[in-house]
């Protein structure tokens, strides 16, 4: 049986004399009255016994008369539940990451609910179809039909021999007493290897990216019978025969790549009419996955942007369009900026627009390339990290011996701190003073202090850094320094 | 040349073959230096063999001796117009796929296509001593890169510097024989003479 519902019987007549249609009777459970029809075939369907059933068949002359009689004792243990071929629905290749999809259906629908069951999938590969992997995969039917879907990811580029798939099953139905067994194999479903093209040709794969330790496999599709030779970057490789058009190789353990990748190159032994030898190839980068982003900070310099530091840690090796992205993520806020990265530039900055009426920030900083991603996070308080820039058009003024007026101007919005500015002092032959003020910041101000108790008739040189008064973080740059003489004592 | 030159376009026209010349033979060593660098960094064998590159018109030709002047520069113009397009989808594709990895090369690279547009400019100028001035670039849109992998467009980019250090050495032969009063004396190598 193939539904535990319906079991189907097949026989044989071992008479050579020719014979007309069979009787067919069987009994429900052994009990009377039996169901009789008549059948040209070898082979019916009629219903599992719950424990037995008889069954007699008789085989008739072709003028109906009847000329021989068997009875069948059939006992629940006798049999034997195997389940449908299953049939595969489709198989996708992906050969960017070659990977096959394959789906099935379950065809849980026929049985009860709840019942476990087998699946054994085979991959065969190249020309000789040789079995590449079994694997079994486990599922439980639901009395539907459910689509079953599974990915294998081949050791090498789909392109480079064809691929093929079949499936089969095992239903463990734990309460049928007789026999159970796998079902039969599913046809073969193929994914056709660039070597069955015609045109097809060139070295795979294309261009890609993998990790440094990787062990990889590239083959060259070249014409039938063609004798070929095989070099990863500078050293000839033996070739692994796939099939009368297909050869590869298998890199194990790759090492990190130039800058420009690693050739895969792909020459014919025999040269072409020009006298040139034929050559085909590919590149191979070889990488790390991004490093965790180190001593990730950020602070503001205006209120305007946040600027965001840090150290990017292992060099992945791969630039350009397969280099690291960087993506800076807001927690708070929902709001997701990309960076414009540097490669070259030992330290990492990214900008981030302040929001308005927020000052905490939950930042993730999100780090990916073709080989992996990682991250690194950082909450911060606005407010605690500023960092002014240095301030600007410093002036000093005066016409006293002993004070000075400066005002000086610090680019950025800083209304909702207050500001330290630090005043250095010095002048020729004396030692050199601090002078702190601090006052409530403003936007895009100017800001000004008053130096009183200083000598007359002296030449001083004056600068100015200013940082956040609340919480300190960092100091500006000193300001450039101005020169004032003060006024002779009266 | 198609018409009598007055004694200053002469002049001026030698000043430019000179200069020319000279144009062609620094080209010639930057971009023999850039070959190797590229080789090198593009991790290609030196002595790989490239098909010819389409879009590149040869350097070598049959019968130079008996070309016109007219014919040299329309020649050489539409070769130095075809290697500025090429040169600069090579720049192109070298900051798209290195970034600023390479800086070196794609610096190399830059020089060199700077070095050939003025050239084109060059031999323009030589164009414009004739009646007929150069042929424009205008409604012919250069090609698109052809869609290649990696490695094809490597063996491109040797196959452009190799063909383009070729043309810098005719150049320099075509730009001397115009300086000669009389046209065509000597003969140019076939691809297999040229050095």
């Amino acid at each position: 049986t193939h539904n535990l519902r319906k079991m189907a019987c097949t026989w044989d007549v071992s008479s050579k004399r020719r014979h007309g249609q069979t009787d067919f009777c069987y009994t429900t459970n052994d009990l009377p009255p039996a169901v009789c029809f008549k059948t040209k075939e070898k082979r019916v369907e009629i219903p599992v016994p719950e424990s037995s059933t008889t069954v007699t068949i008789t085989t008739n002359s072709i003028s109906g008369t009847a000329f021989t009689t068997k009875r069948f004792e059939i006992h629940k243990t006798d049999i034997s539940f195997v389940p449908l071929t299953p049939h595969i629905l489709s198989l996708t290749p992906d050969f960017s990451t070659s990977t096959l999809n394959l789906k099935w259906s379950d065809n849980g629908s026929v049985f009860p609910y709840g019942l476990d069951a087998f699946w054994q999938i085979q991959i065969l590969r190249k020309e000789a179809v040789e079995k590449v992997t079994q694997v079994t995969y486990y599922s439980k039917l639901t009395h539907e039909d459910i689509i079953l879907s599974w990915n294998w990811t081949s050791d090498m580029p789909l392109e480079c021999t064809s691929h093929y798939v079949k499936i089969r099953c095992y239903i463990n139905v734990t309460q049928f007493v007789g026999p159970k067994d796998w079902s039969d194999w599913s046809p073969v479903e193929e994914v056709p290897g660039k070597d069955t093209d015609p045109n097809g040709g060139g070295v795979f794969p294309q261009d890609t990216v993998v990790a440094v330790g990787s062990d990889v496999t590239i083959c060259c599709v070249h014409e039938e019978g063609q004798q070929i030779q095989m070099t990863y970057g500078s050293q000839v490789y033996p070739v692994i025969h796939l099939s009368s058009r297909s050869s590869a190789i298998r890199v194990l353990n790759a090492s990190a790549s130039d800058t420009s990748g690693t050739n895969v190159v792909c020459s014919r032994s025999e040269a072409a009419i020009d006298g040139t030898v034929l050559i085909d190839g590919t590149v191979l980068f070889v990488g790390y996955a991004p490093d965790v982003p180190q001593n990730l900070s950020c602070e503001t310099s205006n209120f305007l942007i946040i600027k965001c530091t840090w150290k990017p840690g292992r060099p992945s090796g791969l630039y350009g369009k397969r280099g690291t992205n960087y993506s800076l993520f807001e927690r708070i806020s929902g709001k997701n900026v990309s960076c414009e990265v540097d490669e070259m530039n030992r330290e990492r900055v990214c900008g981030f627009p302040v929001l308005a009426d927020q000052n905490n920030y939950d930042f993730i900083l999100g780090v990916s390339n073709p080989i992996g991603q990682t991250q690194s996070s950082l909450l911060v308080d606005l407010t605690q990290r500023v960092h002014p820039k240095t301030p600007e058009k410093l002036t000093v003024s005066g016409n006293s011996s002993t004070s000075v007026h400066l005002r000086w101007f610090v680019n950025g919005s800083f209304a909702e701190i207050r500001l330290l500015c630090q005043i250095e002092i010095s002048s020729g032959h004396s030692e050199r003073k601090m002078h702190n003020v601090s006052m409530p910041g403003g936007k895009f101000s100017t800001y000004t202090a008053q130096l009183n108790t200083l000598h007359p008739y002296t030449k001083y040189q004056f600068r100015v850094r200013c940082s956040a008064a609340d919480h300190f973080w960092r100091w500006s740059d000193w300001s450039r320094a101005e020169e004032h003489t003060t006024l002779e004592a009266p | 040349m198609a018409a009598a030159d007055s004694p200053s376009a002469a002049l001026r026209r030698r000043d430019l073959c000179s200069r020319g010349i000279r144009l062609a033979g620094k080209m010639r060593s930057d971009v023999v230096d850039l070959l190797d660098t590229y080789v090198e960094r593009q991790g290609l064998d030196a002595s790989a063999s490239v098909a010819a590159v389409e879009g590149v018109p040869a350097a070598a030709v049959e019968r130079w001796d008996e070309q016109t002047g007219t014919q040299r520069l329309l020649e050489n113009l539409a070769a130095y117009r075809a290697f500025r397009v090429l040169l600069s989808q090579m720049l192109e594709e070298h900051r798209e796929q290195l970034g600023e990895a390479d800086a070196a090369l794609g610096r190399a690279m830059a020089s060199v296509l700077l070095q050939v547009s003025a050239f084109a400019y060059h031999l323009e100028e030589l164009l414009r001593l004739e009646s007929r001035g150069p042929p424009s670039e205008e409604g012919a849109p250069p090609p698109p890169a052809p869609h290649l992998g990696l490695f094809e467009r490597k063996l491109r980019g040797l196959g452009v510097l190799r063909e383009l250090a070729q043309w810098a050495v005719r150049s320099a032969r075509d730009l001397r024989q115009l300086t000669k009063p009389s046209p065509g004396s000597s003969s140019v190598p076939s691809r297999a003479e040229s050095p």
